[in-house]
Order: structure tokens, then C-alpha cells, then sequence
């Protein structure tokens, strides 16, 4: 198989594969957790949970990570706010605004939308890379980090990586020839739609729900989330 | 069926208590650890072990083994170590040594995952497996069968109470019918702090409340909370709730402790899987409404001496919301002498005593180290009077203002405000 075939592969059947896996992936893992069944708040409640959940939502959304929320939290998290900070920024700028990833969103789609300029896109990409490079570092040498950390933790961080890097070496031409690159490039993000519903990086689906949990158990609470 | 190991119990607690609720937080975590950085355990310890989230280890072990697809597949490749009796037994330690619950380190979440709510859930397979504490078991055992973990059974009951109605000069009616409010107080305050007592009742005199205490339901302490055990914490909340019920009070007072009000104001309901008949409140809230009604005067600036601050309690203010009474009666007592603590309010620092944490000996050198966290933030606000609303708080400030020989004075809300009344002419 030369790259060329490996290319069409990845980014046919392959990618067409993995993206179906995710999506049952992350649909079976939602119906399993929403399965489980909630239990009704018998409490009055001091404050209203809806305003205190979307109050939540609003603050981490718009204020965290540029505003921490506790006080002295920034100074004694530096690495996670900034380095995890500048890597979900650049992950979601480069993936829907970067011109060649919003053409696959088209195609997958059937619209599209106004990209950023190539070299905006290029510098966060970079910064994305540098930021997931820090806190691989910082997962190996922090104590805490150490501690609560399983192999599926560095994993996670290694399977970000890969579409990350071989994205970068793609779009400047380096270590191999354009097809091969790209073919490593999609494999990669096959690899990655698969590994998501297996994996904690699944998160920014269960965010939506702890997230409301916190601003209404807050709110029930009569405190501010 | 074979009996069951130490550690089957435990899982089995976990497995049977899992809902969405649970679940959808232990599948949010993304294991990035800024919980450590606050919570006052670690912060003051530095052992990465008292991160919140690891303390939550066995649970999230037990979800992932018996519920997802991956932890199926990582335990059938031996990557993932079946959890022993010898792990239980350090967690025990990790949960019920090294948490009061105070839930300061979901704020910091960027998932907001509530930590402390998890952490119960360790605790309650923790003791199914019988691996509570054996100094906060003893206590847990005394309340069931005499009513108070701190030995205030009937007999001593009345007498402390007789003896506080004359020495300060206060009544205290018992089981009156018609009353409007009924009082409930902690076994700390009862045997501990009997000004506290005296100090509400004069409050709520000079409110004009139509109140009573009940002997059925006479303490609100509640150590199956502590424990971990929601048939306990039920049963012992049922004797108050069955007091309040048979007198068709309005209202439910719960004196000043912090975990008794958690129990009884925001989980009794969801635990019985009814409606309470009556509302529950706690003291701070009364003082406020009294105050800022009018019913009760209080003397302006009558605190004189030096500076005074306030301590927010994980259950009355994090997890209670009433943050803004003691602030105003604090103004109207202390004037531009009242200084606050950073951060404050819902960011505020526990003060390491909480959670059943300061019933346990073997955990006072860690309860001791997360307090020197208090020291330096009471030291900076330069306040020499420390106020709260939680007397297992206070038990906790005192006994550390002895351990460390610091010179402060160390009160209650409520005595401040009777100290402070000005009488009706």
C-alpha cells in the first residue's frame, strides 16, 4: 500500500468508521450515565437551581480560565490555568476555525464558515503543541499529578498530541512527504475519535452535567456558584 | 452466601449506590488535580495523597470496574489492581482523617464536581466495611443508644439544663404545646458551650418567639453523617423530626452547629424521600430576620476590644448560604472593628475540624497542621477576636488556640448578640 492509498483509507472508510464509533460510543456512554436514574430534590431550596446552574455555566464559560474562581487558585495552579487554558483555546480555534478543518466540517456538514488567517491558525497550533508538552511534563513531575495520575492519563495527552503534531508537520512540509503526512495525520485522528468515548477526554460532554450539579447544589445551598 | 470480605461490602455499597448524580461526576473528572491546591489537608501538608479527587480512588475504581466498557477491558488486561482490604483500610484513613467536607475544593474544579458529596460516598462503603474510625464509632454507637455521643442522656440532659436555667438565669420550655419554633441543639453546646445555650434562649426571648425545646428531639448532632451511614443519620434525624411533628411546630431551629443543619436542612427530606411539614432554619438566619426586623435591639459598638473577624463554616455559609447575617450584626457590634479574612464566603478556608474529623485522636496532627492555615489569615486580617456560627468550629478554634498558644478570644454569634441586647424599656 503506498501513502496515497493509506491516505484514502484513513480518510474514507477508516475516519467514516471512527467517527460512527464515537458517536455510538459517546451515546452509549451518555444513556448509561442518565440511566442510572436521579433522584428528586425533596429539599426547599434556598436560591433557584436553573439560575444557579446557568450562572455556573456563564462563569466558566466566559470568566475561568482568565479569571480564577477562588481566590489565590491561579498563583497555586499556574501550570494547569495557563498551560490547559492556552491548550483548549488553541484545540477548539484550530479544529473549527482553521480553514482545512472547517472544510472537513462542510463536507460532513453541508456548510461552512469564515476561517482565520493561515498564520494565526499556524501560531496557535504551535502554542496548543508547547502547551500539551508542559503539561505532559508537569503530569510526570508534579506530586499530586503523580499520584492521581493511571496510564490512561499520559495516554490521553499522547493521543492529542499525535493529530497535533503531525497536523504541524503537515501544513509546513516536514519529515515526510505530503501523503504520507497527511495519511499519519488522519490515522491519528481516526485513532483519537475511537479513544475518546474509551477515555476521560469524554469530559466535555460530562461537563454539561457536573457543571449544572455544582450551580444548582450551590444555589440549593443559597451560596453563589 | 458466603461472608462477604471486608472489601466486597465496600464495593457493593458503592455499586448500589450509584446514580446519575454519581456518575455523571466521576465520568467528568479529568484528573487535573487543582483540587489538591484547595483543600486545607493538602495545603498544609503537602502529601499528595489528601488530593480530593484520589480520596474519591475507591469509588471511582469500583464505577469504572463494574460499569464501563474500559475499565472492564483494563481490569481483564491486568492494568488495573483489584481493590484490596489493605487498600480500604489506607482510604479509611484518607476519608475520614483527611476531609471535613467542606467542599471548597469543588469550587476550584473546573468541572465543579462536588467533592464532598463524593467523598460521603467513600465514607459510606467505608463503613459498611466497618472501617470507621474506632473513637468516632464509639461516639456514633453512644448517640443510637443514649441519644448524645458526648454522654448527655436524659438524666444528664435535664440536669445541665436546670443548672444553666439558674446559673444564667434563663427558662427553657420543654415539649410546650402551641409553640411556633422548636429549638434543637448539638451535643457540643449542650455539654461544651452551656453559655450558648443561655445566649439563645435570651435571643429568642427578646425576639418574642413562641418557641420550645423537645426531650424526644433534643439534639441535633448527627454522627451517622459523619460516619458515612444514611440509615443512621436518618434514624437519628427522625427523632427530631418526629418531635417537631407531634408539637406541628413551624419551624425547626437548629442551634449553632454546622453538619447538624446540613443533615437536617438539606438532606433529611431527600433521605426519607418526603417533604419535612415544617421549615428548618438555622440560628444565624433567626438572628438575622430578628435584627434586621426590629425585634431584637442590639447595642451598637458594644464589642470593644480590638479587632474582630468572622470565620465562615463549610454547612452554615459554603454549603448553608447565610453569609450576610453575622456580617450585619458583626457591623452594627464592632463598627469599622470588623475585619474580614481573605478570601472569604464561599472561597473561605475550613477550619480543619469539621466532618467528624476532630472526634478522631489519630487524626489531631493533621487537624492541627490544615489550622495553621487559620492562623496566618487571622493574623493578617489582625483581628484578636474570631466570631462563627459553628460550634464544632469553635471546638476546633479553641482547642488549636491552646495547641498553639495563641492569644485570641474565640466566641459564637449568638453569644456576641446576647451579650449585646438592649432591653425594652
Amino acid at each position: 500500500m503506498n501513502p496515497s492509498d493509506l491516505m484514502r483509507l484513513a480518510r474514507g472508510p477508516l475516519f467514516y468508521f471512527a467517527l460512527l464509533f464515537f458517536i455510538a460510543g459517546m451515546l452509549y456512554r451518555l444513556t448509561r450515565v442518565v440511566g442510572f436514574g436521579w433522584k428528586k430534590d425533596l429539599t426547599k431550596p434556598k436560591k433557584s437551581k436553573i439560575a444557579g446552574s446557568l450562572l455556573a455555566f456563564v462563569k466558566s464559560v466566559i470568566i475561568w480560565p482568565f479569571i480564577p474562581r477562588v481566590e489565590g487558585s491561579l498563583k497555586r495552579n499556574l501550570v494547569a490555568y495557563f498551560a490547559g487554558g492556552l491548550f483548549h483555546l488553541a484545540l477548539f480555534l484550530v479544529v473549527f476555525l482553521g480553514a482545512a478543518h472547517m472544510l472537513v466540517w462542510k463536507s460532513l456538514l453541508g456548510f461552512g464558515w469564515p476561517t482565520l488567517p493561515l498564520p494565526v491558525v499556524d501560531w496557535l497550533a504551535a502554542a496548543g503543541i508547547v502547551a500539551l508538552l508542559v503539561l505532559f511534563i508537569n503530569r510526570l513531575v508534579n506530586p499530586v499529578l503523580r499520584t492521581i495520575s493511571h496510564a490512561a492519563e499520559y495516554l490521553n495527552l499522547l493521543f492529542v498530541f499525535l493529530p497535533m503534531l503531525t497536523g504541524f508537520f503537515l501544513t509546513h512540509h516536514l519529515l515526510l512527504p505530503y501523503e504520507a503526512m497527511f495519511a499519519l495525520h488522519v490515522l491519528s485522528v481516526d485513532w483519537l475519535l475511537i479513544w475518546i468515548p474509551l477515555s476521560r477526554i469524554s469530559h466535555f460532554v460530562f461537563y454539561f452535567f457536573s457543571k449544572a450539579i455544582y450551580g444548582a447544589e450551590f444555589a440549593r445551598r443559597g451560596a453563589q456558584p | 452466601m458466603a461472608t462477604m470480605s471486608v472489601t466486597e461490602q465496600a464495593l457493593n455499597t458503592y455499586v448500589r449506590e450509584t446514580g446519575g448524580w454519581i456518575a455523571s461526576q466521576l465520568e467528568a473528572c479529568t484528573r487535573c488535580g487543582m483540587c489538591a491546591e484547595a483543600c486545607h489537608f493538602y495545603v498544609a501538608t503537602g502529601n499528595p495523597e489528601y488530593t480530593p479527587i484520589w480520596k474519591v480512588e475507591l469509588v471511582r475504581r469500583a464505577y469504572e470496574q463494574r460499569f464501563t466498557l474500559i475499565g472492564k477491558i483494563k481490569q481483564a488486561l491486568g492494568f488495573e489492581k483489584p481493590v484490596t482490604d489493605e487498600d480500604l483500610r489506607h482510604w479509611a484513613e484518607l476519608d475520614y482523617y483527611a476531609c471535613t467536607m467542606c467542599n471548597r475544593c469543588s469550587m476550584v474544579c473546573p468541572m465543579g464536581i462536588q467533592l464532598a458529596d463524593l467523598i460521603h460516598e467513600a465514607r459510606a462503603g467505608l463503613f459498611e466495611a466497618g472501617l470507621i474510625p474506632s473513637d468516632l464509632k464509639a461516639a456514633l454507637d453512644k448517640q443510637i443508644e443514649e441519644g448524645s455521643p458526648l454522654g448527655a442522656d436524659d438524666e444528664t440532659f435535664d440536669d445541665r439544663l436546670e443548672w444553666i436555667e439558674d446559673d444564667w438565669d434563663v427558662e427553657f420550655p420543654m415539649d410546650k404545646e402551641g409553640a411556633d419554633v422548636l429549638l434543637v441543639f448539638s451535643s457540643i453546646e449542650i455539654m461544651k458551650f452551656p453559655d450558648n445555650l443561655a445566649a439563645i434562649a435570651k435571643i429568642l426571648d427578646a425576639g418574642g418567639v413562641n418557641w420550645t425545646l423537645s426531650k424526644e428531639g433534643r439534639e441535633v448532632t448527627n454522627f451517622g453523617l459523619y460516619a458515612g451511614s444514611d440509615e443512621l443519620e436518618m434514624l437519628i434525624a427522625d427523632r427530631v423530626i418526629r418531635a417537631a411533628k407531634r408539637l406541628g411546630v413551624k419551624r425547626v431551629v437548629v442551634s449553632e452547629c454546622g453538619h447538624a443543619y446540613d443533615a437536617l436542612r438539606f438532606r433529611a427530606a431527600n433521605l426519607r424521600g418526603e417533604k419535612l411539614p415544617f421549615e428548618v432554619v438555622h440560628i444565624t438566619q433567626v438572628i438575622g430576620e430578628l435584627v434586621e426586623s426590629g425585634r431584637i435591639k442590639l447595642k451598637a459598638g458594644a464589642f470593644e476590644n480590638g479587632k474582630v473577624t468572622f470565620h465562615d463554616a463549610c454547612k452554615i455559609q459554603r454549603r448553608g448560604g447565610d453569609f450576610e447575617q453575622p456580617r450585619e450584626v458583626l457591623k452594627i457590634l464592632a463598627g469599622d472593628r470588623f475585619v474580614e479574612m481573605t478570601p472569604n464566603r464561599e472561597e473561605a478556608w475550613c477550619c480543619g475540624g469539621g466532618g467528624g474529623v476532630i472526634a478522631i485522636q489519630d487524626a489531631d496532627e493533621v487537624r492541627r497542621a490544615a489550622f495553621t492555615i487559620k492562623i496566618d489569615q487571622i493574623n493578617a486580617a489582625g483581628a484578636t477576636t474570631v466570631a462563627m456560627t459553628c460550634s464544632n468550629c469553635r471546638l476546633q478554634f479553641l482547642d488549636c488556640v491552646d495547641h498553639f498558644n495563641l492569644n485570641w478570644n474565640v466566641t459564637g454569634l449568638a453569644q456576641m448578640v446576647a451579650d449585646a441586647l438592649v432591653e425594652e424599656g
